[in-house]
């Protein structure tokens, strides 16, 4: 006798229900009911102990109803039907990114270190025009090849460089476009809400099962849809933050709106913008760990090795490496933000 | 589900009869995967219904399992614990911190390399080893190898070495971590797709998918011992051993709860027994907890040798 039985017995829909059949498993409370008697229960005991009418109650009372795990295996279903077709569109689309990543761990590891390390500072030297960074970098940057680490940083880098950068290339049209449209912020802000809490192995087991679990591009992805969201938040922020003066200004100058755009609203939303990519790439950064356990490779590695074999020495050295590239990065994106910054505090107009 | 609340109630507060008042509270950790899980639920079952205890689940992995042994000295009783991927535990066991009560797998773990079954009826010399070397197209040209930090990684990376995986022109694939090895597997299957690769069982992929064991040759325990150190110096060919899978408790609880130790003890499978179970499991969409029903419905006289004789008693009622 199931609780709910009176609901359907009331608006007669007995016979729709069908007989009552044991068609699940056994339940633990099925199987602990049938050696106590339900009698001696009390009214009070009934009441405290009511159970939500969800779909596993209300089907004890009815079998025609379907079960919570008929509707995830809906879904299941539902998804592995759908697979082909999805496949035959994204796969070739997302295959760039695979040739991407493929090239550029082969090209950083191809590049042997006495030129890479210099070629490194000398970027940094441009990035930020401080000998006293450039000087920092040098040490950690020599310090990690000199505990081995060398090739792991590297390939952790060309990650990062890589999708850092489509991060950029894809981020900043996307928050201009959703700065100049309400509509279309109302409609992302939800999207990049979802893409920062949506537990990473929720998106990655189904990529798997479109993809080849040995194509780069999966762990590209995973990184890329979660550290893309900053860049893009800012530069929605940066541009709709722009003066509302300036811009009457500049339509009082008869200026088109791409010509607003880029000589007005981007420089003046720059140190925003900036602020932005510093965030997408420490974010990047953050998901190295995650992207190792799909197979990337680099210093995300090395900590899970630590973790699984309690080697608590390489899981910590690793975790500092990924600690000093992350300094790295960001002082350098930090002193070229100051940079446009400084520029950006006189007037050019 | 309230049943069960109120039968717990009941057993902790109405009736602290004899045996019940001996047993006291319990941790058994559950491990992520599915066989552990339905192993910890007949455990806490037996715990719960036989004995009285009050069970405490412990959310668990293997590793994490084995250092909280190790440096907490909880949870009480580890059941399904993979000692290839866990030699910590070699240590506690030799320092008298934890102790073996049982092989969980009376016929131990399986080990192997597997090929889908379509893939041998297809081609019936990708059965051995030496058939899937000569046509390494036949099953992808690609071989998944174990994560990182797992056990089976060193042995694996020797028995490539051994077997020349590169002078046959067989990639190797190094797996982040174990769901996307599994998933590799069952997305290969569900795409009909060749696939050539390690798992180890009794797990839910093995359970879904039939799977064949590709026939690696004989076993050699010394060979195999070798290649499972990192530094082995002469890595040759040798097929998996079955794997030592155990149930493990803390020496403070085999002193504390004897009775409940040689329950404890008795909890043991054949994979096979287990291989069946996850497939019925999986065919019926049932949590692990009703697998767990299924298994004590089933196999009555074999729940019923585990136990001490008040406990059958008490267990002869519920399980009609």
């Amino acid at each position: 006798m199931a609780t709910y039985d009176f609901i359907f017995d009331s608006i007669g829909l007995r016979d729709w229900c069908g007989v009552k059949e044991s068609s699940g498993p056994m339940t633990m409370a099925e199987l602990l009911a049938g050696s106590k008697g339900s009698d001696s229960e009390g009214f009070l005991d009934k009441a405290m102990s009511l159970p939500f009418p969800s779909l596993d109650e209300l089907n004890e009372a009815c079998s025609s109803l379907a079960r919570t795990r008929d509707l995830t295996k809906a879904v299941e279903d539902a998804f592995l039907g759908a697979k082909d077709s999805l496949k035959i569109v994204l796969d070739p689309l997302t295959q760039p990114l695979s040739w991407i990543l493929e090239g550029t761990l082969w090209l950083f590891a191809a590049t042997p270190w006495w030129l890479m390390i210099p070629l490194i500072l000398l970027l940094v030297h441009v990035a930020s025009k401080s000998l006293q960074l450039v000087g920092f970098v040098a040490s950690a940057l020599l310090f990690l090849s000199f505990i081995d680490h060398y090739s792991f940083a590297m390939q952790t880098l060309s990650i990062i460089f890589v999708c850092a950068t489509l991060c950029v290339l894809f981020g900043v049209p996307i928050g201009i476009v959703m700065s100049r449209s309400d509509r279309m912020q109302r409609i992302m802000i939800p999207i990049l809400d979802m893409l920062q809490t949506l537990p990473t192995f929720v998106y990655l087991i189904p990529l798997i099962f479109l993809f080849s679990v040995t194509e780069p591009k999966l762990y590209g992805i995973a990184i890329i849809l979660y550290a893309i969201v900053p860049v893009i938040r800012l530069t929605d922020l940066g541009i709709r933050l722009v003066n509302k003066e300036v811009i009457e200004a500049a339509d009082a100058f008869g200026m088109t709106k791409s010509q607003k755009l880029y000589s007005v609203q981007i420089p003046l939303a720059l140190p925003n913008i900036m602020a932005g990519v510093n965030q997408t790439i420490m974010m990047s950064l953050a998901m190295v760990v995650i992207a190792s356990l799909v197979s990337a490779p680099g210093l995300g590695v090395l900590v899970l090795r630590g973790i699984r074999n309690l080697e608590l020495g390489v899981g910590l050295v690793a975790g500092l490496g990924i600690v000093l590239l992350a300094v790295i990065l960001d002082r350098v994106t930090k002193a070229a933000l100051a940079r446009v910054n400084a520029s950006n505090s006189v007037p050019r107009h | 589900m309230k049943k069960l609340l109120l039968a717990g109630a009941f057993g902790a507060f109405a009736a602290p009869g004899v045996a019940m008042a001996e047993c006291g509270e319990v941790s058994v950790a559950e491990m992520n995967w599915a066989s552990a899980s339905i192993i910890t639920k007949i455990t806490e079952f037996l715990m719960v219904q036989g004995y009285g205890c009050e069970v405490t689940l412990v959310p668990s992995a293997t590793t994490t399992a084995v250092t909280s042994l190790a440096e907490n000295n909880e949870p009480d009783v580890v059941p399904e614990l993979w000692v290839n991927s866990a030699p910590l535990y070699n240590e506690l066991e030799a320092a008298g911190k934890a102790i073996t009560a049982a092989n969980v797998f009376s016929d131990g773990g399986t080990e192997a390399w597997f090929v889908p079954d379509y893939v041998v009826a297809e081609h019936p010399e990708l059965a051995t080893i030496d058939g899937i070397l000569a046509n390494p197209e036949l099953v992808g040209g690609r071989f998944h190898n174990c994560p990182d930090g797992w056990g089976c990684r060193i042995a694996n990376d020797n028995l490539v070495k051994a077997f020349d995986f590169a002078g046959h022109g067989m990639e190797v694939f190094n797996h982040g971590s174990g769901e996307t090895l599994s998933a590799a597997m069952a997305s290969a299957y569900e795409n009909k797709e060749p696939f050539f690769g390690y798992m180890y069982g009794p797990t839910a992929v093995l359970g879904r998918y039939p799977m064949v064991a590709v026939d690696m040759g004989p076993y050699d325990a010394e060979i195999h011992a070798c290649n499972q150190t990192v530094d082995c110096a002469t890595p040759a060919k040798s097929s998996y051993p079955a794997a030592p899978v155990l149930t493990v408790v803390t020496s403070d609880f085999a002193e504390r709860n004897p009775e409940v130790f040689d329950l404890v003890s008795k909890i043991s499978f054949t994979s096979l027994e287990l291989s069946q179970l996850l497939a019925w499991q999986a065919d019926n969409g049932a949590s692990s907890e009703e697998a767990a029903v299924y298994y004590l419905m089933g196999n009555k006289d074999n729940v019923m040798s585990w136990v001490s004789e008040d406990a059958a008693a008490k267990l002869s009622a519920i399980l009609k």
